[in-house]
């Protein structure tokens, strides 16, 4: 692009300078006379800004600003999965997703070329690799992750060590014993063929609209895998489905001779992490949780009569893709705007007891456009060290946001803070640094009430002064 | 009365013995004293209202409490130079300590205006 520009001001020179003058000894350099110039420089502006433009849209396409269409890579142990699966599959293409399916040992995978990511999101349904193919390890993954994009992994009864140290480096430890699955006696599926309780029946749910959507799951989710914990303490990752009570992860095969690591609620299912970058990762201990198999099956939870046509699998998985990919919880503040009560501009600095006004606007994607985002929630701090005003900001259920109350009696530089986490939707942490300053000298009032004794003690004593210096003047003992 | 003299009977006797021993001072020094007491009187007030209120326009306070006290000293320190027995003073006409009592009056006058705010 810059050797085209450099070539068209040279040829537009050659064109259009005058012809030398033989007498002139020394040969001069072809100068551009000033309309051939000007012309000159316009061009080139206009490639340069055509150039940079173009470089800007193919930008903008592949951020979280214009998702529109996203680019899943798909790793898969066998290519079976395709077909065994296709109903998942189908339904993320049908919502705008382009599906790239790779055998995982194929050398050919790369996330990134040239510092740009290929795509969008990843899915790993290789449970028993030990090695991804070409430059994908651990570490790539991880950096995948750690650029804000999305990740489903789905481990099963031979998982390998690769997929279980992908789950530890989030937070999601699977069980250690590589040959225990989720039993449950308590809440199996009942089917006529398998009968060691290790297909589950799971209805635990996490309560929360924004991850598994507002209509209610009525039928259980069926399960057969390995399940894992969670660390309590650490508050990114999330229990989406948890075993029953009498859930426990052992061997089928063998005898226990010792308790079970894993057992009861504190076995997680299928875990969620939302890093503090906003990208989501999934983890399923079921491989099959996604399969047409799965979503088809009638469901019979052991202990109860209600018999369902259809498991809850396939509303639960889609309604949580839709979250993992951004299509739900997803917010965006703009437009951070304050100004003083009656006044439309920004002041750059306020003084203390103003009364001032704040706005923002908080949007929330909806897997094609950006919604407004109605809470009644939404908390903005005048913050110095310290809260010193805490309000709750009502909104216009356009998105608008907006608080307004009076600036406090102390003098310094302040932050307008709004920090917003809740379950499932992506934090907001917005920080405006604005100094305030104490009255000027003549903003105070002229007599100030509270000093009227001073004022009449400092006159009385001048007066005492004037009739003292009076009298004793006119007294009897100086006059003699 | 054969009983000895209580301390009631000796506080009484010195309070005799002070309001006779004062009665004997000039007029121009009665004067005096009465205005160091009126200017005394006020600083109270202005410290218990102080001490009630708060300090909010700490500089008034202060340029109330430093009028009242600026006023005592000076008249104290015209009691002094204007007092008959004071040997010190002897030859100091009392016109020129009269003087300087007016002048230094007019500065002290003057600070407390600016400060009062």
């Amino acid at each position: 692009m810059l050797l085209f520009a450099i070539c068209l001001r040279r040829r537009l020179t050659l064109q259009c300078s005058k012809p030398q003058q033989n007498y002139s000894v020394t040969p001069k350099p072809p100068t551009l006379e000033p309309e051939v110039e000007t012309m000159a420089n316009f061009s080139i502006a206009t490639v340069f800004i055509a150039s940079f433009s173009l470089l800007l849209s193919l930008t903008h396409s592949f951020s979280i600003e214009n998702p529109t269409d996203r680019r899943i890579l798909v790793l898969l142990d066998d290519l079976a999965l395709k077909s065994s699966h296709s109903i998942f599959f189908n339904s993320l293409q049908a919502r705008g997703f382009e599906l790239d399916f790779k055998l995982s040992d194929d050398p050919k995978i790369a996330l990134q070329r040239y510092g740009q990511h290929l795509y969008d999101g990843l899915i790993l349904f290789a449970p028993a690799t030990e090695r991804f193919g070409g430059s994908l390890d651990l570490a790539a993954i991880l950096d995948f992750v750690d650029s804000g994009k999305d990740l489903i992994v789905a481990a099963d009864e031979n998982a390998s060590d690769l997929i279980r140290s992908i789950a530890a480096e989030c937070g999601v430890d699977f069980d250690e014993d590589p040959s225990a699955v989720v039993i449950d006696h308590g809440s199996y599926a009942v089917s006529e063929t398998e009968g060691d309780h290790t297909l589950i029946a799971a209805d635990d749910f996490i309560r929360s609209d924004v991850l598994l959507g507002s209509a209610k799951i009525e039928a259980p989710v069926l399960f057969k895998g390995i399940g894992h914990s969670l660390n309590p303490s650490n508050s990114l990752v999330l229990k989406v489905l948890s075993a029953s009570p009498s859930a426990y992860s052992a061997n089928p095969k063998s005898k226990l001779s010792t308790p079970p690591s894993l057992s009861g609620s504190s076995i997680s299912l299928v875990s969620v992490v939302q890093a503090r970058n906003n990208a989501r990762v999934l983890f399923s201990g079921s491989l099959d949780l996604f399969s047409n198999k799965f979503f088809k099956s009638p469901v019979q939870k052991a202990g109860s009569s209600n018999k369902y046509a259809k498991s809850g699998n396939q509303q639960f998985v889609t309604e949580l893709s839709k979250w993992v990919f951004h299509e739900r919880g997803h917010l965006k503040a703009v437009n951070v705007k304050h100004h003083r009560v009656g006044e439309t501009d920004e002041p750059s600095i306020y003084r203390i007891n103003d009364d001032l006004e704040y706005l923002v606007e908080i949007y929330e994607w909806s897997g094609s456009n950006w919604e407004p985002y109605v809470a009644d929630d939404v908390q903005v701090q005048f913050y110095m060290m310290s809260p010193y005003v805490l309000k709750t900001m009502s909104t216009d259920k356009k998105g608008l946001y907006h608080a307004s109350f009076k600036v406090p009696d102390v003098y310094g530089v302040f932050q307008f803070k709004v920090e917003y986490q809740r379950l499932g939707y992506t934090s907001l942490s917005l920080a405006k640094q604005i100094p305030v300053r104490p009255f000027r000298h003549n903003e105070y009032e002229r007599f100030i009430p509270t000093a009227f004794p001073y004022y009449g003690a400092s006159f009385s004593t001048m007066a005492g002064f004037f009739i003292f210096s009076f009298v004793y003047l006119h007294s009897k003992v100086y006059l003699q | 009365m054969g009983k000895s003299p209580t301390t009631k009977d000796d506080a009484q006797a010195l309070f005799h013995s002070l309001r006779s021993a004062y009665s004997a001072t000039p007029t121009n020094l009665k004067i005096i004293d009465l205005y160091v007491v009126f200017a005394v009187f006020i600083a109270l007030i202005q410290v218990v209202y102080m001490a009630v209120v708060g300090s909010f326009p700490f500089n008034s306070f202060l340029s109330g409490v430093l009028s009242c006290v600026g006023t005592a000293v000076l008249a104290v320190c015209l009691r002094i130079q204007v007092n008959k027995e004071n040997k010190e003073f002897k030859d100091l006409p009392p016109e020129h300590a009269f003087a300087d009592f007016v002048l230094c009056n007019l500065v002290l006058h003057l600070v407390i205006m600016n400060f009062l705010g």
